[in-house]
């Protein structure tokens, strides 16, 4: 179908939705709340066995040899294996990146361990006590060598190599332009500069990462339980380091507890139960605790922004210059300059700058590797909403008079950013503007100076977010990396009317199996009671791109309601052949083809697919049997959605605490399929944003051991820390994506980062403390401010 | 873990003498502290003797002017008793503010004092108020009883059978918390009463300690102001990833303070 028949096509069915846009209560609640969900750790299978990981000690240290007799003697322990041993029947995984040395990853690390918590051999036993106890066995002859934890001392000369096959410690470094940026700097009447900087981070799923791997010796066949974001590719993953055809290999992502983008490559742990498995012919299981989540899954940000502004007086803001840092840790499970390029592309955030130029740097260190986090751009919004607060304040002028100057509104649009990305039916300037109707800026600055004479600190902070939510193919292959953004999905009507649903999308608690019924419901006259989705299962769902970003909505629902819309074609087709009606003048509706004008006519569509299936022979001439649809689709380049977010703080003066009073958010992410599910989403992602500002952090001392490796040190936000959330939507609809949907998911992050950090930046403001590092934590704080204090 | 014997036995004497028998037997109450140190294979118990069948440790009553808490009293029941609400209602949100609910109802007074986290809450509270803690042996002064990091006056084979409070005329308690464990990251309790005036500082410090210039300046003018201006070395004093020993210092005095202001009769 051309673009333009599916627009319309949109037009037709948007009046008969009954289900998109419902708050649904979520049909999977039902089986979690009755305690009945099946996570990766409810699965035992006859005979399994279990691992543990023998890790390193050291940062940086090498291999002289592992000694496994004693763990091998344990009664118990069934095999011991080492780096240099799964090498001989295993492949690395290599991680390519245009422009830059291609980073190898053992199954295990075979000569050297490059973090403290770098698994370096497997212990199976029949119990996890055995294979721990297995692992206190195992001697290893490490040579420690001296750690690299400096991102941006990290190729000084002397500095040794953390990973010997790259030249330098320096991964990346490279410089992208638009526009005229030297002019833009010439013209300027000043320059002003800002630093942004982003502490370590990691997921923290409830669930931990976990895989029970079975090989079936009789078929040659490995069944791979375990939460995966991107099932088929993890599938496609698999075989090829295992040296399977892709069809010896079944990826079963079961109820997963929370992914946050840390399920989705194949981690080495899982990769070597799976590997174990299949040489010992034995179901294995490996859950990891929290100590080794903490310490050794996958870490995130630990990034740094600085900025130069070139400015006209007025505030016009000409040109943007900016470097990037990015720590991006041991080993690449993506790209390294993958997450730090999108901060770059999108660091202009909300406002219209023709010149701009980033480069961007990512050093390879002795820390646990990091990866994509919900939102891996999170700074981005506080970085570009940062500056022109620091613009303003140089110039001596009105913060939000000069951002909403410079701010993007629908009469600009569709609008090409600087680097080349379309905006289209964004609301930011709308955003911005509803946002400070309902919240008296200039009262606020009264209190303000009022709570200021009685020695109380209030700030409010305002963010503008623009999310990139779904990237078309056409991006990865402009991008330079590897990878489609093409989703798929099969929806089927059982003989008995029943509808099943699949899809290349994999659930981490999103709630899916409710949208989606939703989506297709709608499509199909039906109800989403009457639909059933599954999801995650490489048997069953078709080869698609998984759950990352903020892809689902627009690509996942996107191509199951085209799925949908092909087989009501096929419906209506027979429904027109049995009724004498063309097919045109009919429509479905609670269960039942119709004719749009007369009333009485009607066949049910129960009786429509007992035809399809069992009495094929009355169906139309030429039609065939069965009633299935399957159908791919590749979404535009890239979809945006956008949001306004308002926090309002106060700091404790004497301890440096502080109190979320009030959180307001003005979502517009287009058409919204479950608005209950998108709430959740902006408080989850809130929630997480807050938790970057004021709490988590993961720190290193100075000899690269994890010194926050327990949930008393790693900070997790709570219902303390989490005020009320109040969410609006506003609801443009994208043009060019199936329904007008756009999807979210990571603004939410953003906007919190950005809105808490600046609210407690204005908070400190009149003290003159100046904030650039987060997280914000107490005693942080209040050391910022008796430095401005004393200072 | 490692593998362990289990007691539990009904009466004190039985308890002290299960301890005499097993040398590397170790006393249970609520387990909190003790439990996840032998999951983490920190500590390795043969045997385990559980206080939780003596009848006697439990409970909370008045006797002679002070109230008396049982060593195997949990934290909720003590932020919940009517007469600690009356006579001590500092007490009372010390022990509420301890840790999250699942703490307070397994945690123990006796656990908490034996254990001697320097974090912990109750420490302050006892030497806040001059209380006297009774073992099955004798009676030892809150002032004596906490010695060091995770060491108390507490010999061999002793074991906590209860606390005895004073009721003071004023007392108050105010915590900076880790916002996870809600352990203290600096706690006071301050108290004006039989005991005279006593500022005790728990979290800050390797042990609990008092602040003498703080007693002094409040003996003098029962008020936060006296308090201005006062402020404790921090050279000796803890430092980790949430506070420098500089904050600590810092935040002594701001909940020295607080205290004062939340001091109620
Ligand atoms: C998540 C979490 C948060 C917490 N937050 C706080 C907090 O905010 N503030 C705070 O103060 N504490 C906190 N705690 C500690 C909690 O209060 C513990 O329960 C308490 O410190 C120990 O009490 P217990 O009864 O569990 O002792 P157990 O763990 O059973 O025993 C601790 C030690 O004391 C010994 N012992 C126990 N009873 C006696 C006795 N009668 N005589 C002699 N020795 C004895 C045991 O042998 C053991 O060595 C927290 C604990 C957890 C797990």
């Amino acid at each position: 179908m051309s673009k333009a028949e599916e627009s319309a096509d949109v037009a037709a069915s948007v009046a008969e939705q009954p289900f998109i846009g419902q708050r649904l209560p979520r049909k999977e609640d039902r089986r979690f709340v009755i305690g009945k969900g099946r996570f990766t750790d409810d699965i035992s299978v006859p005979g399994m066995l279990h691992a543990a990981f023998v890790r390193s000690p050291h940062a940086h240290a090498r291999i002289r040899s592992i000694d496994t007799e004693a763990a091998l003697k344990l009664p118990g322990v069934v095999a011991v294996i080492t780096g240099r041993e799964l090498a001989e029947f295993t492949s690395p995984f290599v991680c390519q990146q245009e422009g830059a040395a291609p980073m190898e990853m053992d199954a295990l690390p075979v000569d050297k361990a490059r973090f403290a918590g770098d698994p370096v051999a497997c212990v199976v036993a029949v119990d996890r006590y055995v294979a721990e106890d297995g692992v206190d066995l195992v001697e290893v002859d490490w040579d420690a060598l001296p750690p690299v934890l400096d991102m941006h001392h990290a190729s000084d000369p002397g500095v040794p190599l953390v990973d010997e096959k790259i030249p330098s410690n320096l991964h990346t470094r490279e410089t992208h332009r638009y526009g005229d940026i030297d002019g833009a700097f010439a013209r300027a009447d000043r320059v002003v500069k800002a630093e942004f900087r982003s502490q370590r981070l990691t997921h923290v799923p409830i669930e931990t990462r976990s895989v029970v791997a079975t090989w079936d010796e009789g078929r040659e066949e490995l069944t791979y339980y375990g939460a995966a974001q991107t099932a088929h590719i993890l599938r496609t993953t698999l075989a090829d380091r295992l040296g399977l055809s892709e069809n010896q290999v079944r990826v079963v992502s079961p109820d997963v507890g929370g992914g946050f983008g840390l399920k989705l490559p194949l981690f080495r742990e899982e990769f070597t139960v799976a590997a174990m498995a299949m040489r010992l012919k034995r179901p294995i299981k490996w859950v990891e605790d929290r100590l080794e989540n903490l310490t050794a899954s996958n870490h995130a940000r630990d990034d740094a922004v600085s900025v130069e502004v070139a400015v006209l007086n007025d505030g016009t803001v000409l040109g943007v210059r900016a470097n990037l840092w990015a720590d991006f840790g041991a080993y690449a499970f993506y790209p390294p300059s993958y997450i730090i390029n999108v901060i770059g592309w999108l660091l202009l955030g909300a406002y219209k700058i023709d010149n701009y130029e980033y480069t961007v740097n990512v050093a390879i260190t002795n820390k646990c590797p990091a990866g994509t986090l919900r939102a891996p751009m999170a700074i981005v919004t506080w970085a570009s909403d940062g500056m022109m607060h620091r613009v303003a304040e140089e110039l001596g002028l009105d913060p939000f008079e000069l951002r909403r100057k410079n701010m993007l509104s629908l009469d600009d649009q569709p609008y090409q950013s600087a680097p080349g990305y379309p905006y289209e039916a964004l609301t930011l300037r709308e955003g911005f503007d509803e946002t400070l109707a309902k919240f008296d800026i200039d009262a606020f600055r009264r209190e303000q100076a009022d709570a200021a004479e009685k020695g109380r600190l209030i700030g409010v902070g305002i963010a503008s977010v623009v999310e990139p939510t779904t990237y078309g193919s056409a991006w990865y292959k402009a991008s330079g990396d590897d990878g489609s953004g093409h989703e798929a999905a099969t929806v089927k009507l059982e003989p008995t009317g029943a509808i099943n649903v699949t899809a290349g999308i994999v659930g981490t608690g999103q709630g899916y199996e409710t949208s989606l019924a939703q989506v297709v419901a709608d499509a199909l006259g039906s109800s989403p009671a009457n639909v059933d989705v599954r999801l995650g299962d490489t048997y069953i769902a078709p080869y698609g791109m998984g759950s990352r970003g903020s892809r689902g909505a627009a690509a996942g629902h996107g191509v199951a309601y085209l799925a949908a819309m092909d087989l009501r074609e096929k419906v209506l087709g027979i429904g027109a052949h049995l009724l004498q009606r063309p097919a045109e003048s009919l429509k479905i509706v609670n269960d039942e083809v119709v004719t749009r004008s007369d009333v009485g006519v009607s066949v049910p569509v129960r009786e429509i697919a007992r035809i399809a299936y069992n009495d094929p022979t009355s169906l139309p001439d030429g039609m065939l049997p069965g009633l299935e649809a399957h159908r791919t689709y590749d979404p535009p380049f890239m979809t945006f959605s956008n949001a306004t977010h308002l926090c309002q703080v106060e700091v404790d003066a004497e301890t440096g605490g502080v109190t979320i009073v009030k959180y307001r958010v003005h979502e517009d992410a287009g058409t919204l399929i479950n608005p209950m599910i998108v709430d959740g989403q902006v408080h989850g992602g809130v929630s997480m944003g807050i938790g970057q500002v004021l709490l988590e952090e993961t720190r290193y001392d100075e000899q690269g051991m994890n010194v926050s490796a327990t949930l008393a040190d790693y900070l997790m936000p709570t219902m303390d820390t989490v005020p009320m959330i109040e969410v609006e939507h506003l609801e443009t609809p994208n043009p060019n994506t199936p329904q007008g949907i756009k999807g979210m998911a990571e603004g939410p992050v953003q906007g919190a980062v950005a809105s808490v950090a600046l609210a407690v930046q204005d908070a400190v403001a009149r003290s003159g403390g100046r904030l650039e590092q987060l997280p914000f934590t107490p005693s942080r704080l209040l050391g910022v401010l008796r430095a401005s204090r004393s200072g | 873990m490692y593998g362990f014997e289990y007691h539990k036995p009904s009466s004190l004497d039985e308890a002290a003498k299960l301890l005499a028998d097993n040398e590397e037997a170790s006393l249970i109450a609520g387990g909190h502290t003790l439990l996840p140190t032998m999951k983490q294979r920190l500590a390795a118990p043969s045997a385990i003797v559980d206080l939780g069948g003596i009848a006697d440790l439990k409970g909370i009553r008045e006797e002679g002017g002070n109230i008396v808490v049982g060593a195997i009293t949990t934290h909720d029941a003590v932020a919940g008793s009517d007469v600690v609400q009356a006579k001590i209602p500092a007490m009372a949100r010390l022990a509420g503010g301890i840790g999250d609910p699942q703490v307070r109802n397994r945690g123990t007074i006796g656990g908490s004092i034996a254990n001697n986290d320097p974090a912990a809450d109750y420490p302050a509270g006892l030497v806040g108020l001059g209380a006297i803690v009774r073992t099955n042996k004798r009676e030892i002064p809150a002032d004596d009883f906490f010695v060091a990091l995770f060491e108390t006056a507490l010999e061999e084979g002793e074991i906590v059978k209860e606390v005895s409070f004073p009721v003071p005329e004023k007392a108050g308690y105010a915590k900076f918390h880790n916002p996870a464990s809600r352990y203290a990251i600096v706690g006071v309790f301050v108290s004006r009463g039989p005991q005279g005036v006593r500022v005790a500082v728990t979290g800050a410090g390797p042990c609990v300690f008092r602040v003498k210039e703080m007693e002094d300046a409040l003996s003098g003018n029962w008020s936060a102001d006296a308090l201005k201006g006062i402020t404790v070395p921090e050279d000796e004093l803890n430092a980790d990833l949430h506070a420098s020993a500089e904050y600590r210092a810092h935040l002594v005095g701001v909940m020295a303070r607080r205290a004062v202001q939340a001091a109620t009769a």
